[in-house]
């Protein structure tokens, strides 16, 4: 628009010179109309034009979906209540089982003698995690709490509490961790992202509604106070009746206690820096501003 | 990964076969598989997704420091950033105000709740007297009830006496009867009263009278004993 300055006068005199803008010389914007197809015309002229034979069909009259004539339809008939209400908007937790987690590390798929986060557990085909279908994560269940049997740093979206207690048993540790869906769709697929050439988002909080959730030790959230976890541990441990095996004596006692900072999405590696593939190179920015906001 | 394998490959041909061997080669790929592919900004041919900050991050992303990409655009500019932040702090509230807005909403519901408990309470206090009340409206109302049948049984009975016939106690007959005795029980009661009345009157004027006899014979003694 700073050129305008310039150019109006001269437009203003061209229009001077011009005729009257009238019904005569207006006509569309180019591109705004399209011809009207014409059907039965060329190769297949003297055939249906693709609407199949006879009746409703050809014809176009069909009646909409679900009504049944006049009578009272099915969909109307049963009455409905609340149960599924919100069923389109509700967080989703891909399952996978201890059985399954134990599966995957005794195949090798899985590293346990690295923490495990869900990068690790999609790229063994664990999980399919789809945030664009609001999966927010996967949740360990049950099945198999009897037989699992590794030592394991696990960071997870949602744990039953056998389930902590199914892998605090064996000298591991578990986290529960929240990831907002974008965060989310870094770290299940990290090479895509990093092919786009940002830089690392910074992860979200939880919402209002799973504060309290992810700030409890009882549920090993990310946000607890370590004190407090480490006394939830030997609660849990007195409550299943089961030696809790002392982790600062492991000889993978620093594997063992890596945790990500709750802004943090992957192992080793901040919001704000780039990851280059095709270099191998890692750029962090300088700029104090940038820092902050990645930061904080 | 694929491109310097690709790129050896292709170099390995060219030493190896300076001439090419079979005498037909089909048509080089329109796709360009081996370099870098960065399409001019300038040339009105170009689509309008391949052009602009996001393409060139892409770019950078995918060949790196080949892209000629300058990497300090791929972060955020000041403005921008400033935009980022004026929005996290409209649309994200830190941890410290989440938990304290849940603290609030929680000490809320345990007031309520305590509300609600203290007025149960009191109420459930006020509960045995208001049962003690019920039962006793209740048995006044039975007795009552009972009283009234039975005067309006006797009402019967003293209709079929004075008239010989069983009389329906709506008739005009049976009301004029009922009317006269009420005025005749009035009228008793009246003479009732009125005896009374005149016994009370007379009794105090006996007691009026008999002070007055008990005053009269003691004064003058009281006033002849020191004569």
């Amino acid at each position: 628009m700073a050129a305008s300055g310039s150019t109006g006068k001269n437009a203003g005199e061209l229009l001077k010179t011009l005729p009257r803008v009238s019904l005569a010389n207006l006509r569309p914007n180019p591109g705004s109309r399209q011809r009207e197809r014409k059907r039965g015309r060329g190769a297949h002229g003297g055939n249906k034009s693709g609407r199949g034979h006879k009746g409703q069909t050809q014809r176009g009259n069909k009646p909409r979906l679900g009504f049944e004539g006049g009578q009272t339809p099915f969909y109307l008939a049963i009455p409905k209540y609340g149960f599924n209400e919100g069923h389109s908007n509700r967080r989703q937790y891909q399952p996978l089982s201890l059985k399954k987690l134990q599966y995957l590390i005794d195949l090798g798929r899985v590293d346990p003698s690295q923490p495990i986060d869900l990068t690790q557990l999609v790229n063994a085909r664990g999980v399919t995690i789809q945030p664009l279908k609001r999966d927010y994560g996967v949740q360990l269940v049950e099945e198999g709490a009897d037989l699992f049997c590794a030592k394991v740093n696990i960071e997870v979206q949602w744990a039953s509490e056998l389930v902590v207690a199914a892998i605090e048993k064996n000298g591991g540790v578990i986290t529960t961790g929240f990831y907002d869906p974008r965060s989310l769709e870094v770290l299940c697929k990290p090479v895509p992202f990093f092919m786009l050439g940002k830089p690392i988002p910074k992860r979200m909080l939880p919402p209002e509604d799973l504060v309290k959730h992810y700030t409890s030790a009882e549920n090993r959230g990310y946000l607890a106070d370590p004190l407090k976890v480490a006394e939830a541990r030997k609660l849990l441990a007195q409550k299943y009746g089961y030696f809790l095996p002392d982790i600062t004596k492991d000889e993978l006692y620093e594997m063992l206690c890596q945790r990500k900072d709750p802004r943090q999405i992957f192992f080793g590696l901040s919001p704000g820096w780039v990851v280059n593939m095709a270099e191998k190179k890692i750029l962090k920015p300088t700029d104090e501003r940038l820092l902050a906001y990645y930061s904080s | 990964m694929a491109l310097p394998i690709q790129r050896c490959w292709f170099r390995l041909r060219a030493l190896t076969l300076p001439v090419p061997a079979a005498g037909y080669h089909a048509k080089a790929l329109k796709m360009n598989m081996t370099g870098v592919y960065i399409p001019d900004p300038q040339d009105p041919k170009t689509k309008d997704w391949q052009k602009g900050p996001a393409y060139e991050a892409k770019l950078y992303g995918k060949y790196g420091s080949l892209s000629r990409v300058n990497p300090a655009q791929l972060w955020p500019s000041p403005e921008k950033l400033q935009e980022i932040e004026a929005e996290e702090k409209e649309w994200y509230p830190s941890l410290r105000e989440m938990l304290d807005k849940l603290e609030a909403q929680e000490k809320e519901l345990l007031q309520q709740k305590l509300e609600r408990e203290r007025v149960i309470a009191a109420n459930m206090a006020k509960m045995p007297k208001m049962i003690a009340d019920w039962r006793r409206d209740k048995k006044e109302a039975k007795i009552k009830e009972r009283e009234e049948k039975a005067k309006k049984q006797r009402l019967l009975t003293l209709a079929r006496e004075k008239f010989g016939v069983n009389v329906d106690p709506r008739s005009p007959k049976f009301q004029e009867m009922v009317k006269e005795m009420e005025k005749e029980e009035r009228r008793k009661l009246k003479a009732v009263k009125k005896m009374q009345r005149e016994e009370e009157r007379a009794a105090i004027a006996a007691a009026l009278n008999a002070a007055a006899a008990a005053r009269s014979p003691t004064t003058p003694d009281s006033s002849s004993t020191p004569e």
